[in-house]
């Protein structure tokens, strides 16, 4: 059932990094060097995800993989998504750069999370999957994913951190709209929830938390499965379409990205955009610089190691090397949720290890104020997660010297920040105090990581 | 295991040998196999078909399905998602089990 004509932009296949460096598969340590697993006994193993998205993640043979048809009816009626270049923001900044933008925050839930929403949602209706769980911090990811659950008449239940929750309500009633079952995380639902509020009885949350909460429902409850918003390859070869996309929406305007900037949560948006560059870089025989921001209370690529830390509080998930600030680390609670994940995932980790993509945190005010300007020069407010990416995109162009060729800068608007508008009023009127890092939380968190890492005897490294 | 029947599979007609109607024992060094490919430093000589997968192998859920996509490599089929999720694995046993098991069906 097309009912919507394609556009010939629209990409028909995810662009796969995995077949050019297919060193990025994934580092995960054997659960048999941990100790306890005695106490164990008859547990049994069953498939989280459908194996057509763990065969995604694993892939190495495949450069481009194709989009079921189902999924590109849906892309097709909001993809291609805009990219255009922003002339007036060029000229306040009176930068030596050609800035581009790809805005994912036009459709329906605001963000780039509908892409792997709908795509995850396909494969888990197909394997016979009845409800999804999930945990969200700015919540984009889980009305993403009530979105699609809802065409896909899947039910959902979406765990989501407080914080966030308290700073934009009305998003929970998004959410409620398309039939989720929202929580608020801690929950009193879960053990994971219970333990977390004994531990931080402020229980402002953390996406750890949620995410524990969202698999400890979801193995709890039958014909349940748990969705990840970020971090897997796979969902990042979801948000591959972005990039695609821009690659030929700039070459049609006689431009190829020298820098392609985008904010970091665990990844997708950034692998999203950036990953498809690399691959037309590669084929052109040119290089491209790629920028990760980060938000300054959470800077898990410039102040964390690159040691293997769990991704979640329930500590079930596969145990893999990423660069972390520990998965007990309670960042503070910026607007930024999207942006409080303790650990970049895997891939992006990888990329960062090897040098190949550069991290910049940035504080809240200055990406606020960056917001703003966005706002008033290219009429699109930015998400607060997005406002960072365009923050690094400022300052990276800022620098770029006079005498030399203009810099050609693509960065990713991830989201809409509508939804936000309670705290840009906040930030306008002066009431948003700088926010740092809580060294406190850091340094036990960081302590605790080692303390892990030093448990495992002889960390095996497999792909 | 959960569930007793038949396991549907997609033959990979651009491979030349689509391996099917194993009897006991080639499903169970093809299982062998599989389980040292992905398990880093394991011998097959200290497999065990009532070893635990999870408790005595240490397999995860990422290095299950990586065991999963291994087998549907070495049986140049692709197994179908609905069949699989329900099933739970304990055992190296339900392993073999699954691969004698397996059917190729004519059509997607």
């Amino acid at each position: 059932m097309a009912g919507t004509a394609r556009d010939p932009l629209l990409p028909t296949h995810w662009f796969n990094i995995l077949h050019d460096r297919p060193q990025y598969v994934a580092t995960a340590l054997s659960r048999s060097q941990l100790a306890g697993l005695e106490d164990m006994a008859g547990h049994g193993l069953q498939l989280q995800q459908p194996l057509s998205l763990a065969r995604q993640s694993l892939n190495t043979a495949n450069r481009f993989i194709p989009i079921p048809d189902e999924v590109l009816d849906l892309y097709a009626q909001y993809r291609p998504t805009p990219l255009r270049r922003a002339v007036r923001l060029e000229e306040r900044l009176g930068v030596n750069a050609h800035i581009y933008y790809k805005y994912e925050g036009a459709n329906l839930v605001g963000s780039h999370k509908l892409n792997t929403a709908l795509a995850q949602t396909y494969y888990y209706a197909r394997a016979g999957v009845k409800r999804m769980a999930t945990g969200t911090g700015a919540g984009q990811w889980g009305t993403a994913l009530a979105y699609a659950c809802q065409i896909m008449g899947l039910e959902c239940t979406v765990f989501w951190v407080r914080s966030t929750l308290r700073q934009k309500p009305i998003r929970g009633d998004l959410m409620r709209l398309f039939g989720a079952d929202v929580h608020e995380s801690p929950s009193d639902l879960t053990e994971v929830g219970r333990r977390a509020f004994k531990e931080d009885p402020t229980g402002i949350g953390t996406l750890a938390v949620a995410t524990g909460e969202g698999l400890a429902f979801a193995a709890e409850h039958s014909e349940t499965r748990f969705a990840i918003g970020s971090g897997e390859n796979s969902v990042l070869l979801h948000q591959t379409v972005i990039g695609q996309e821009a690659v030929a929406q700039m070459d049609q305007l006689g431009e190829f990205p020298d820098c392609v900037i985008a904010c970091m949560g665990a990844g997708s948006n950034f692998g999203g955009v950036a990953l498809p560059v690399l691959g037309a870089a590669k084929d052109r025989g040119r290089s491209v610089r790629l920028v990760a921001v980060e938000s300054a209370a959470c800077p898990k690529l410039t102040r964390g190691r690159y040691r293997y830390d769990l991704s979640d509080a329930l500590g079930t998930t596969p145990i893999t090397k990423v660069y972390s600030l520990g998965s007990t680390y309670v960042p503070p609670p910026v607007y930024a949720g999207g942006l409080r994940h303790h650990s970049a995932g895997p891939l992006c980790s990888a990329m960062y290890a090897d040098g190949s993509l550069e991290a910049m945190a940035i504080d809240q005010q200055t990406s606020f104020r960056a917001g703003m300007l966005f706002c008033e020069t290219e009429g699109i407010l930015p998400a607060p997660e997005s406002a960072h990416a365009v923050a690094g995109m400022i300052d990276v162009a800022s620098r770029h010297p006079r005498q030399e060729a203009p810099l050609a800068v693509l960065v990713n608007i991830s989201g809409n920040g509508l939804l936000d508008l309670a705290a840009y009023h906040r930030f306008a009127a002066g009431e948003i105090e700088p926010v740092a890092v809580d060294e406190a939380s850091l340094s036990r968190s960081l302590g605790a990581l080692e303390e892990f890492n030093q448990r495992i005897a002889q960390p095996a490294e497999t792909t | 295991m959960a569930s007793g029947g038949a396991v549907m599979a997609i033959g990979d007609s651009s491979k030349a040998v689509i391996r099917s109607d194993l009897d006991g024992s080639q499903a169970k060094s093809l299982v062998f196999d599989a389980l040292t490919a992905v398990i880093p430093g394991l011998k097959a000589e200290a497999v065990d078909e009532r070893q635990e997968l999870y408790a005595d192998l240490g397999i995860d859920s990422l290095r299950f399905a990586q065991l999963l996509v291994e087998l549907e490599g070495r049986l140049n089929v692709e197994l179908v998602d609905e069949d699989l999720m329900t099933i739970e694995f304990v055992n190296v046993v339900d392993l073999i089990d699954l691969v004698e098991r397996i059917s190729l069906s004519a059509e997607k």
